[in-house]
């Protein structure tokens, strides 16, 4: 199923168990397309969780969920195809060049790959100049940088962001800032986790609220909380959870 | 736009014999092994022609197997230092990609490191596979390619487990033993010059588990990466 009507991330009492512990715990969620959603909360809060489940990198152990119109459960092919995921380690390799890794990622996804096109990706985040140099050699934000220039040759629907603004300089950030709006000029969703939240709901439509593997708030960034802002909140009381 | 399969397998190997090329660690570390373990059978046997030509085959196919361990950890290495295989399963397409280049790598490293090892056995152990050379060549051939069918998938099973280098080994050999069978049998007739005709059996041994291997590897992949 592909419904061009459907949101681009719907969850219904999503939970996911990893070992012994419930990372998410009965997740309800609507991203609309189009939109940008920040998802914050602290160190173990469950933001990368929850990106890894809207990727289809891991099964929800109880709950239903759709990305883009598609299931979850029997999807992941088809969501992978409209989805993009920039984790907090970027996926590069450190012995291949810059270009390489473009190179790389442009045979792996299904693009053309023209050297005019991968060298204008590079231009793009401003890495043009050491397009030959190896990703090893880079600084922390100038592999950041490069991991978005693999997500800028694909065409997506929607774009997970785990972390996006760790190492990053102000020209970082800003390009951070200038890759989600284009993305949404051109009808793109951006789900954004991090636990730098005063960066994250500048740009938010929404801002998702996690504690503890619980969505705690999820509204829009005026309606947020001053507690939701501090880093030193105490969780949540979690709900019940659901049989199984 | 969903990317082939063919050409998702060769960036893989592309990928990998690349970075290979590049650092040279791996490699470097395998002949320097292989050629210890030959040094030191060479010297346990002695010069003993007769004991050497009848036990040579084995012996080359321990170093092989051996050396072949080394290669094999190191399949997902990339992979982890890069952020695990959660990169190349987002990519969209036939997950298998990433199981046949990664054994295509690894058989070309072993295919390579044998071209080396092979003049070195033949100094080492006396032997004298060129009578029958080609008969030799097809048989490590497929004695290799049915080594790396099977230990690339154990190493993808076992990558993430914290003892991995202790349990590959344990899981990987006793799969092993079919492919081992007929690779040690078939290499020590075609160096014995096969005189009563025998070395058929098992090459057909070889070549059906080399097949059903490959088939059974390549059918569970994606049911063993994404569960």
């Amino acid at each position: 199923m592909n419904d061009r009507s459907a949101p681009a991330v719907r969850l219904d009492t999503v939970s996911k168990r990893l070992g012994w512990t419930w990372a998410l715990r009965a997740i309800q969620l609507r991203v609309d397309r189009g939109s940008s959603v920040a998802v914050i909360g602290p160190n173990g809060a469950g933001k990368t969780t929850l990106l890894r489940v809207l990727a289809t990198l891991l099964k929800p152990t109880s709950g239903t969920g759709a990305v883009l119109g598609i299931p979850l459960r029997d999807g992941a092919e088809a969501i992978r195809a409209r989805v993009g995921l920039l984790s907090s380690r970027g996926h590069l390799y450190g012995d291949l060049s810059a270009l390489e890794n473009l190179r790389f990622a442009a045979w792996m996804g299904g693009v053309s790959v023209d050297e005019a096109r991968l060298r204008a990706a590079l231009a793009k985040v401003g890495l043009d100049q050491v397009s030959e140099q190896r990703a090893r050699e880079f600084s922390s934000g100038m592999q950041k940088r490069l991991a978005f220039a693999t997500l800028l040759m694909r065409r997506l629907d929607l774009v997970l962001l785990d972390e996006p603004y760790a190492n990053l300089d102000s020209d970082g950030i800003r390009m951070v800032d200038d890759f989600v709006d284009e993305w949404r000029a051109g009808g793109g969703t951006v789900l954004l986790a991090t636990h730098r939240r005063g960066l994250a709901v500048r740009k938010a439509d929404r801002v998702a609220v996690l504690q503890a593997g619980c969505l705690h708030r999820y509204c829009r960034p005026e309606e947020l909380e001053p507690a939701d802002l501090d880093p030193q909140a105490e969780p949540a009381t979690p709900p019940v959870l659901p049989a199984g | 736009m969903k990317s082939s399969l063919a050409l998702r397998t060769w960036a893989i190997l592309w990928k990998d014999l690349l970075i290979e090329l590049r650092t040279k660690q791996s490699f470097s570390a395998m002949v320097f092994f292989a050629a210890l373990v030959l040094f030191l059978f060479g010297f346990a046997v002695g010069p003993d022609t007769a004991t050497l030509s009848r036990l040579g085959g084995g012996l080359l196919w321990i170093a092989i197997a051996f050396t072949g361990m080394l290669s094999l950890g190191r399949t997902f290495q990339s992979e982890e230092v890069a952020g695990g295989l959660d990169g190349l399963r987002m990519y969209p397409g036939e997950i298998r990609a990433i199981y046949l280049g990664k054994l295509l790598a690894n058989f070309s490293m072993l295919v390579v490191l044998e071209v080396v090892l092979v003049p070195v056995a033949a100094v080492l152990l006396q032997l004298e596979p060129w009578g029958r050379f080609p008969l030799f060549v097809g048989i490590t051939l497929l004695g290799t390619f049915g080594f790396s069918v099977i230990g690339t998938f154990y190493a993808s099973l076992t990558q993430h487990l914290r003892a991995r280098e202790l349990m590959l080994p344990l899981l990987l050999f006793p799969a092993l033993v079919p492919v081992f069978l007929g690779a040690v049998n078939g290499t020590t007739l075609a160096l014995a010059g096969d005189p009563l005709d025998r070395i058929g059996g098992w090459i057909r041994l070889l070549i059906s588990f080399d097949i059903i291997f490959f088939v059974v590897c390549v059918w569970i992949y994606p049911i063993v990466l994404e569960e």
